[in-house]
């Protein structure tokens, strides 16, 4: 299996740590209050440590489910990834509602719900593909965010069948809500070979 | 592109396509209706420049992403409500509730356009509201129908620990009048151990003598649809025994067909016992225990009555004691009082029950004898009393005589009613009393002679004084 070095994975970490800053800042304009994004973590998981780890977060939620937000990014040829930013259903319900000024509970997600969640999952990707594209120096091509509530199994098993996964560990704040989700970077094969070279290459970190 | 540019018309949603320079290059039939602008003024035009000022700023930003580094984007109607100046057809008033979604597309040239796809979303909004509006009024009613359940809760334990508490007998019966519930206190009076005797009809605990007239009570209170009422006494097994009141009424559903029966338990002993001591108090002298005056004229009516109705006869003896006011003077009210007790109990022991007894006040008593036959009987009765009065009378320091005087009065012979019966009874004993006066002085006289003659009141010394 494929590895970083430690001093890899925090250099990544701090890239998305900028971007995410931005991200934040459109967040905190957008619905005029201060919503924070803390310094991501940064691992690479297989598909079974990352489920369970998943799983472990899930549990001491009070609902099982994760919410999924997905979008497929390319760069030419040589690299593709699906991007997958999870969170857990309940606490991202409650931040969105919170954004929204609307707290009343309602079981289900409304359909406007899903589409804020899109949106705000779409700000938090693009942060990310940011700075991927910057660090490769190419263009991140992508599609519209999709959101899909599920068990964090499910919400796996549409996507990867690779071994290695990506993973960015993202926290999110607003007002005394906080709530902390998963950036993943699911690649394939020869995608995330290009993507270790690019990234021994550009911090020169052996 | 003809095709394409068809089915952009009949698209119920906006689109519009720009070009790497923002200028439009698609803007469909929907966007002519909705932003008011007909596709020829539209197209070409830059998009910044045609809704100059009326923006949201942010959507700019995201265009200019898209078409710069490829980057798709979403903006929701949750945090951008009304980015564009969209209107209703015949309304430019309200902004259309939008959903945009904006997308970058590769051109061969590899020069970037990007495409923008407007929802209108303002009837999914206002759903979507009102469903924040029920699920509001249902928290609400919610909220409301939990504080009334919990102080339903609250409510039902206070009256189950009353009613386990209560000085009451309470219970409850199905239809049938077979026991449901019932309390500590009615478990006690009915002589039930506790949580034993549900399932048995409640007649069961009332002794048989009772039992037919009660269930015909029970019965017709429950055919009636009236409260059932009853007072019996219960055994205990010592023998003793408690009165109970028993009031019960009907338990309805909502149908109004009778469920059971709810009532209460009620020990009465006390209360009865009460009333009867009164009513023996109302009616007899506290001195003697016979009848009183009113008493007495009360049984004497009734007595002249029944008489009347089967031709019986009736003799009144009026009694008066000779001799009490000198004993009463001489040795106080107490020894007066004595006397009187004691010739009271003798002239209950001369008497036959059925005979009515009575002492009218003072000295003077007042026999009713029901069924007079002859002059013979009468004699008897009238020597039994006087021997009974005339034996000595110990009243402490020693023993006293005292004598009496009858006057006879009879049913039919002498009078037709009480009043009469009485007045006639007592002149005759005045006129016996003179006679004994009379007598008495002429003996008096014929045995002037001896000193140690007997007086009215004749003291006999105790012994043991």
């Amino acid at each position: 299996m494929m590895t970083f070095t430690e001093l890899q994975l925090d250099a990544l970490a701090e890239t998305f740590n900028l971007s995410l800053g931005e991200a934040a800042a459109t967040f905190s304009a957008i619905v005029h209050e201060e919503i924070t994004l803390s310094v991501p973590t940064v691992e690479v998981l297989n598909r079974e440590d990352l489920a369970q780890r998943l799983e472990n977060m899930q549990r001491s939620e009070t609902r099982d489910r994760l919410c999924g937000i997905n979008q497929h990014f390319h760069a030419g040829n040589n690299f593709q990834t699906e991007t997958l930013l999870l969170f857990p259903e309940q606490g991202s319900l409650e931040i969105v509602r919170r954004m929204l000024g609307d707290t009343t509970p309602i079981e289900q997600i409304t359909e406007l719900e899903q589409d804020a969640l899109a949106e705000i999952g779409n700000i938090i990707i693009n942060s990310c593909m940011s700075s991927l594209a910057n660090l490769f120096g190419t263009e991140m091509i992508g599609t519209l965010p999709t959101v899909e509530a599920n068990t964090a199994r499910a919400l796996l098993e549409q996507h990867s069948h690779d071994e290695v996964i990506l993973v960015a560990r993202i926290g999110m704040t607003m007002a005394a809500q906080n709530t902390s989700g998963f950036v993943l970077f699911i690649m394939d094969v020869p995608s995330i070979q290009t993507f270790m070279k690019q990234v021994e290459r550009l911090f020169n970190i052996a | 592109m003809k095709i394409a540019a068809n089915i952009a018309d009949r698209l119920d949603m906006g689109l519009i396509v720009l070009d790497n320079d923002m200028r439009i290059r698609v803007w469909n039939r929907w966007l002519e209706q909705h932003a008011d602008t007909p596709s020829s003024q539209a197209m070409g035009k830059p998009l910044r420049e045609l809704f100059a000022g009326h923006m949201d700023p942010r959507i700019m930003v995201v265009i200019r992403e898209a078409l710069d580094f490829g980057w798709p984007a979403k903006m929701s109607h949750a945090l951008h409500p009304t980015p564009l100046p969209l209107f209703t057809r015949g309304n430019s008033n309200e902004r259309i509730k939008q959903a945009i979604d904006i997308t970058p597309m590769e051109q061969p040239d590899g020069k970037r356009m990007c495409l923008i796809q407007i929802r209108n979303v303002s009837e999914i909004a206002r759903r979507e509201q009102l469903l924040r509006q029920q699920a509001r009024m249902l928290r609400t009613e919610l909220e409301h129908l939990n504080a009334a359940q919990a102080e339903l809760q609250r409510s039902e334990l206070r009256f189950r620990e009353l009613a386990r508490q209560a000085p009451a007998g309470l219970f409850e019966t199905d239809s049938v009048g077979r026991w449901t519930y019932l309390n500590d206190r009615c478990c006690q009076l009915a002589g039930l151990t506790h949580g034993k005797g549900l399932g048995d009809h409640w007649l069961n605990i009332v002794p048989e003598a009772d039992r037919e007239r009660i269930l015909s009570s029970w019965l017709q209170a429950r055919d009636s649809a009236t409260r059932f009422a009853e007072e019996f006494k219960l055994y205990k097994s010592d023998g003793s025994y408690s009165w109970i009141r028993c009031d019960a009424g009907q338990l309805r559903d909502e149908n109004g067909r009778v469920q059971g029966f709810i009532g209460t338990f009620t020990d009465i002993t006390e209360f009865r016992e009460r009333a009867m001591r009164n009513e023996f108090r109302a009616n007899h002298d506290s001195l003697t225990l016979l009848c009183n005056r009113e008493r007495f004229e009360l049984k004497l009516r009734a007595a002249v009555s029944g008489a009347r109705e089967i031709g019986n006869k009736l003799a009144l003896l009026y009694i008066d004691l000779d001799g009490f006011k000198g004993l009463n003077d001489e040795y106080g009210h107490a020894a007066g009082d004595t006397a009187l007790r004691s010739i009271s109990s003798r002239l209950r022991r001369v008497m036959r029950n059925e005979d009515i007894i009575a002492r009218l006040g003072g000295d003077e008593f007042a026999v009713l004898v029901t069924d007079y036959t002859d002059e013979r009987m009468l004699a008897s009765v009238m020597a039994k009393i006087s021997q009974a009065v005339a034996l000595p009378i110990n009243i402490g320091p020693c023993h006293v005589r005292l004598g009496c005087s009858i006057g006879v009065s009879l049913y039919p012979d002498h009078a037709q009613d009480a009043a009469q019966l009485l007045s006639h009874a007592d002149q005759a004993m005045y006129t016996n009393k003179r006679q004994r006066k009379e007598s008495q002085q002429k003996n008096q006289q014929a045995a002037q002679a001896k000193p140690e003659q007997l007086s009215n009141v004749l003291p006999i010394r105790n012994t043991n004084s």
